[in-house]
C-alpha cells in the first residue's frame, strides 16, 4: 500500500470522525448522539487499520478489536442509561435533562 | 524470565483488586443479610492488601520509586479514605431498601451493594493501571476502565433526577473524550509505526517529531483533558459534581484526574526529547525539552483553565459546585506544573514538574476530601444539603466540624503551613525555571481570585448566624474521620513534605529521561550534574 492509498483511507476516517462529531453537537435525540460517538470510534478504527496496511504489521489491527471491545461495553453502559432515563421522563429528547445549570 | 511474565509480575496489586472487586459482587448478592453487610469489609481489605503488597514489592527490592507504584501506593492510601467516605451510600437507595425490606424475601435484581462496590474498585484499578502502562493500547483501556465505572456510580448512587441527568452529560461528554483520544492515539502510531511507549521514543529520535505525531499528541492531550476537567472540555463539571452524591464527588475530583495527569505525563514523555549542554557553572547538565507547539497548546489549556474555574467559582451559591469549579481551575495549576517538565534537569528536583504534579495531586486529594466530607454531615429532608446558607452557624453547632472545613479551605487556597502552599511551590517553581514567568505570574493572580469563594464558605461557617433553617447535621463516625484525617494529612505533609517531594520526584525521573542518552552521555563526560543519580534509577526501573 502506498502513501496514495493511504491518504484515501485517513479521509474517509476522518470524515467519518467529523459527521459523528458534528452529529453529536446538533442531534439532540439520545441514541442518535450515542450512535455519533460510535460513528466517531469507527472513523478511529478505519484509521488505525489503514495505518496498520500501510505499516506492514498488525498491531494497528489488535488495537482496532480492543477498541470494539471498549465500544461494545459502551453501547452496554448507554442503553442502560438511556433505558434509565426513559422511564423516569418519557422522552429521548437530551433538551429535557436540562435542570442543572449555573 | 520473559517480557511477559516481568509484566504480569508488576500488576499483581490490580489483579489483587480485580480479584477483590469480583468478590465484592458476590458477596453483595449472598442470601443472608449478615454477610451482605460485610461487602464493605471486602472492598476495604482488598484495597488495604493491594496497598501492602504493592509497597512491599516497592521497599523490599532495592527498586527506587516508579511512576507505577506511586500510583499504586497513591491511589490505595487516598481510596481507602473515599472509601470509608462512599460506604454506606448504596443502602441509603430507595431500590436496595425496598428490596431489602422483606428479610424472608430477597429481591437481588434491585440490591446495588455489590455493583457499587465492585465499579469502586474497579476504577481504581483503571488508574493503577494507568501509572504502569507502556503502551498506547493499555493505556486506553487503562483510561476507559477507570472512566466506565464511574458513569454508573454518579448517575445511580443517588434516588434522584439530577442523578440521572448527571450521570448521562458525564456518559456522552465521557464517549465524546474517548473518541478524540483515541483518534490521537491512532496518529501517533500511524506516524511511528509502532505503539510500544520505547519504540515510540526510538522512532522519533531518528526521524524528529514530524506534524502528524504532533497532531496525534495534541488530540490525546486535550481528550485526556476531560478527565482532568480542563479547558476545553470542562462543561460537563459543575453539572455531574453537583448532581453526584457528596461521596462519589469527591471520588470524581481525584480518581479520574490522577489517571488523566499520569497519562498526560506518559504521553509528553514521548514528545520529550534528552538534550544536553554546558550549565552556568562549569558543569554539563542533561535535560529534556518539548516541542513549541505541545508546549504552546498546553500553555493556552493551562492559563485559560485557572481562568474560567476561578472566574465561573466567584458566581456559584451552591458549595458543590464552588468546589467543581475550584477543581477546574487546580487543573489548571497542575497544567502550569506539567509545562515545568519542558526543561527538567537530571537531579535538580525543583525543575521536575512532573513531579511537582503527582505531589499537588495528593495535596489537593486531602484538602478536597476533607470539604467534600464536612459537607456530606449536613442534610435537609434526607437529601444532600449543599448550598452557602447550609453552613451557616456551623462553628457555633459543630465546631470541629467548621476547623475541619477552615484547614480544608486553607489548604485549598494554598496557605502556608498546608500541604497545598508547598504543592504550588514544587509546581510553580518547576515552571519558573522552565522559563514560563508569565504563566505563573497568572497562576499566582489566580490563587488569589480563588481565596475569595474559599474564604466565602469558611465566612459562611463561621460569621453567619444561623437562622431556623431545617439543615440537620448527621455526622457520621466515617465521615468526620475521613474529614479529620485529611486536614492532619494536610497540615502534616505541609510542615514535613520533603519525604513525599523525594518519593515523586525519583518516581518521575525514569519516565522523564531517556536512559539511552543519559548512558550516553555518562560515557562521555562521567561529571554530568544529575546524571549519575538518573541513570541509576532508570537503571533500576528497566532491568
Amino acid at each position: 500500500m502506498d502513501s496514495m492509498m493511504l491518504t484515501h483511507y485517513l479521509i474517509i476516517g476522518a470524515i467519518l470522525f467529523c459527521m459523528g462529531l458534528i452529529g453529536f453537537i446538533t442531534r439532540r435525540n439520545l441514541i442518535i448522539m450515542f450512535l455519533c460517538t460510535e460513528m466517531m470510534f469507527q472513523g478511529v478504527s478505519l484509521s488505525l487499520v489503514a495505518f496498520s496496511r500501510y505499516h506492514c504489521n498488525v498491531t494497528g489491527q489488535t488495537f482496532v478489536i480492543f477498541v470494539l471491545t471498549i465500544a461494545a461495553a459502551e453501547a452496554a453502559l448507554a442503553l442502560g442509561l438511556v433505558v434509565l432515563l426513559f422511564r423516569r421522563k418519557r422522552t429521548l429528547d437530551a433538551n429535557a435533562w436540562s435542570s442543572l445549570k449555573g | 524470565m520473559s517480557e511477559l511474565y516481568v509484566k504480569i509480575m508488576e500488576i499483581r496489586p490490580e489483579i489483587i483488586m480485580l480479584i477483590g472487586a469480583c468478590c465484592c459482587l458476590m458477596v453483595g448478592l449472598h442470601r443472608s443479610a449478615e454477610i451482605r453487610k460485610l461487602t464493605v469489609a471486602v472492598a476495604v481489605l482488598t484495597l488495604v492488601f493491594a496497598g501492602f503488597y504493592n509497597a512491599w514489592q516497592t521497599l523490599d527490592s532495592d527498586h527506587p520509586w516508579t511512576l507505577a507504584s506511586f500510583t499504586k501506593m497513591a491511589v490505595c492510601v487516598v481510596g481507602v479514605l473515599l472509601l470509608s467516605f462512599a460506604s454506606g451510600l448504596p443502602d441509603k437507595l430507595k431500590m436496595s431498601r425496598d428490596a431489602e425490606s422483606h428479610p424472608e424475601k430477597f429481591d437481588p435484581g434491585n440490591v446495588m451493594r455489590g455493583e457499587f462496590y465492585a465499579f469502586f474498585l474497579f476504577s481504581l484499578t483503571g488508574v493503577m493501571l494507568c501509572g504502569g502502562a507502556n503502551d498506547l493500547v493499555w493505556l486506553f483501556l487503562a483510561l476507559e476502565l477507570t472512566s466506565l465505572p464511574t458513569y454508573v456510580m454518579v448517575a445511580t448512587g443517588r434516588d434522584n433526577i439530577k442523578a440521572n441527568e448527571s450521570g448521562i452529560k458525564y456518559f456522552f461528554l465521557g464517549a465524546l473524550a474517548a473518541a478524540i483520544f483515541l483518534y490521537g492515539f491512532a496518529l501517533i502510531y500511524g506516524a511511528t509505526g509502532v505503539t510500544n511507549f520505547d519504540q515510540i521514543r526510538e522512532c522519533i529520535a531518528v526521524t524528529g517529531v514530524t506534524p502528524l505525531f504532533t497532531l496525534g499528541i495534541v488530540l490525546s492531550i486535550v481528550g485526556i483533558g476531560f478527565k482532568i476537567a480542563a479547558f476545553p472540555m470542562h462543561f460537563y463539571t459543575a453539572d455531574v459534581y453537583e448532581g453526584a452524591p457528596t461521596p462519589v464527588t469527591a471520588f470524581l475530583a481525584f480518581v479520574p484526574k490522577t489517571a488523566g495527569f499520569v497519562s498526560l505525563i506518559l504521553v509528553l514523555t514521548l514528545t520529550s526529547k534528552t538534550n544536553f549542554r554546558m550549565g552556568n557553572p562549569e558543569e554539563l547538565q542533561i535535560y529534556i525539552s518539548l516541542p513549541n507547539t505541545v508546549q504552546a497548546v498546553l500553555w493556552v489549556m493551562a492559563a485559560l483553565t485557572m481562568t474560567i474555574g476561578n472566574v465561573m467559582g466567584l458566581m456559584q451559591t451552591n458549595v458543590k459546585r464552588i468546589l467543581a469549579y475550584s477543581s477546574v481551575a487546580h487543573s489548571g495549576y497542575m497544567l502550569v506544573g506539567l509545562l515545568g517538565i519542558s526543561s527538567c534537569v537530571a537531579g535538580v528536583t525543583s525543575t521536575n514538574g512532573a513531579a511537582g504534579v503527582m505531589f499537588y495531586l495528593i495535596a489537593y486529594a486531602l484538602g478536597n476530601m476533607a470539604a467534600f466530607a464536612v459537607l456530606a454531615c449536613l442534610e435537609r429532608n434526607g437529601d444532600e444539603a449543599t448550598d452557602l446558607d447550609d453552613l451557616a452557624g456551623l462553628s457555633a453547632r459543630k465546631p470541629m466540624l467548621a476547623a475541619l472545613m477552615l484547614l480544608a479551605n486553607l489548604s485549598l487556597i494554598g496557605l502556608p503551613p498546608m500541604v497545598g502552599f508547598a504543592g504550588k511551590i514544587y509546581m510553580f517553581s518547576a515552571a519558573v525555571n522552565a522559563g514560563f514567568v508569565g504563566l505563573v505570574i497568572i497562576a499566582v493572580v489566580n490563587s488569589a481570585i480563588s481565596a475569595v469563594y474559599y474564604l466565602r464558605i469558611v465566612n459562611a461557617c463561621y460569621f453567619k448566624k444561623a437562622d431556623a433553617s431545617q439543615t440537620e447535621l448527621v455526622p457520621t463516625r466515617n465521615r468526620v474521620m475521613v474529614a479529620l484525617a485529611g486536614a492532619v494529612l494536610a497540615v502534616y505533609l505541609g510542615l514535613a513534605g520533603n519525604e513525599l517531594a523525594r518519593i515523586t520526584n525519583q518516581a518521575t525521573i525514569a519516565n522523564l529521561f531517556n536512559g539511552k542518552i543519559v548512558r550516553q552521555v555518562l560515557q562521555d563526560y562521567p561529571q554530568a550534574m544529575g546524571g549519575e543519580q538518573t541513570a541509576w534509577n532508570i537503571e533500576k526501573n528497566n532491568p
